[in-house]
């Protein structure tokens, strides 16, 4: 019959290995919540070693193979590939330019107010200046913006790295693009104040990082 | 680690909701106002007018979008925040309280009106996504092996 229940001599052997393998001795263990409620088991740490566990839920840690590899193109933020440079860049720029204008347009509805008004007129009045000036500052600025990251976004892939030059040259061709209608003087001017705009950027930009 | 890395987590990622709606609109809005323009002007000045029409209205539509695409998801981020979930009617929320935000100054009822439209739209965009998702998912659940084994 040992052919079918294994000899007497190998049972304890076995059961030593298995112990090894296993972590556990599998003859004491009656039920699920006896392993759960041993010490030590749920230990993130000793799970698995390797999965970082004990670091808890991390934001921003984006996967090293998605980031991008041009050469400085590290920012101030964590960014995949030139479509998060372009949508933080026009996000963060158009925010503002909404922001600025809205608050310009504010002060000028409350220097304009209409005189014994009742005070939904004067609200209305208020609004309809914000409304004015921030949507027009905020377009024209995200659209430098997005122009800007463009071609900054283009030379970058053209030269194989990230640099101020490229910043600067990307914001002298985003302000020449913009204006390029109005003539050649207040192209000149815009070309001039994007460069500077740009240069300005690097400057804060490393002056951050 | 979280587990979704193609999106950035909740209060940075409005920033580039804004900025990618935003650029989607002025994009779009160039290819769209260029070809009404072109077509609108008389022959001769197809070119200028293509021009002008794109300098006059892209970046408006740019700014529609991304004040959309941004209140969106500004609500969107809000609404996981108070329900501490995430499923499709986060979006079917946002979508109500955005159309009732852009619509708000045109009276209660245009608020109202606006409100409901938009999260229906948004209601229908989820499910389409889901049917997508589900569609899309068939194939890979079963897939077909040779019938005969492979030679090594």
């Amino acid at each position: 019959m040992s052919w079918l229940f294994g000899g007497k001599t190998e049972q304890p052997k076995k059961e030593e290995s298995l112990q090894q393998t296993l972590g556990f001795d599998p003859a004491q263990v009656s039920d699920v919540s006896s392993i759960l409620s041993a010490p030590g088991v749920l230990d993130s740490a000793r799970l698995h070693p390797l999965a970082g566990l004990d670091k808890g839920i991390e934001y921003l840690d984006l996967e090293e193979e998605q980031l991008n590899n041009v050469e400085g193109a590290q920012g101030l933020i964590p960014s995949r590939s030139w479509t998060d440079d372009l949508c933080y860049g026009t996000g963060a720029v158009y925010l503002l330019g909404l922001g600025i204008g809205g608050a310009y347009g504010f002060q000028e509805g409350v220097k304009n107010l209409p005189k014994n008004a009742p005070p939904r007129l004067q609200l209305n009045t208020i609004l309809n200046h914000i409304t004015k000036r921030g949507p027009y500052l905020g377009n024209s600025a995200g659209v430098l913006a997005l122009t800007y990251n463009l071609i900054d976004s283009s030379l970058d892939g053209f030269r194989g790295k990230h640099d101020d030059i490229n910043s600067v040259a990307a914001g002298a061709l985003a302000g020449a693009i913009f204006r390029s209608s109005a003539g050649l003087r207040p192209m000149g001017y815009s070309t001039v104040l994007m460069a500077g705009a740009a240069g300005a950027w690097c400057g804060l930009k490393r002056l951050l990082a | 680690m979280s587990a979704d890395h193609t999106r950035d987590p909740c209060p940075i990622v409005i920033l580039n909701d804004f900025g990618g709606a935003f650029s989607m609109g002025v994009i779009g809005g160039c290819v769209w106002h260029g070809i009404k323009g072109f077509r609108n002007s008389p022959y001769g000045e197809r070119g200028y007018g293509a021009i002008s029409a794109i300098k006059a209205r892209a970046p408006v539509v740019g700014g529609n979008f991304g004040v959309w695409g941004g209140l969106f998801s500004t609500f969107d981020c809000s609404v996981k925040a108070v329900r501490k979930r995430e499923d499709a009617w986060n979006a079917v929320i946002a979508g109500f309280f955005t159309g009732g935000a852009l619509a708000i100054r045109g009276g209660w009822r245009h608020t109202r009106n606006s409100a409901i439209t938009c999260a229906c739209l948004l209601g229908v965009f989820e499910g389409v996504g889901m049917m997508m998702q589900r569609f899309m998912a068939q194939p890979t659940m079963a897939p077909q092996y040779p019938d005969q084994p492979l030679t090594a």
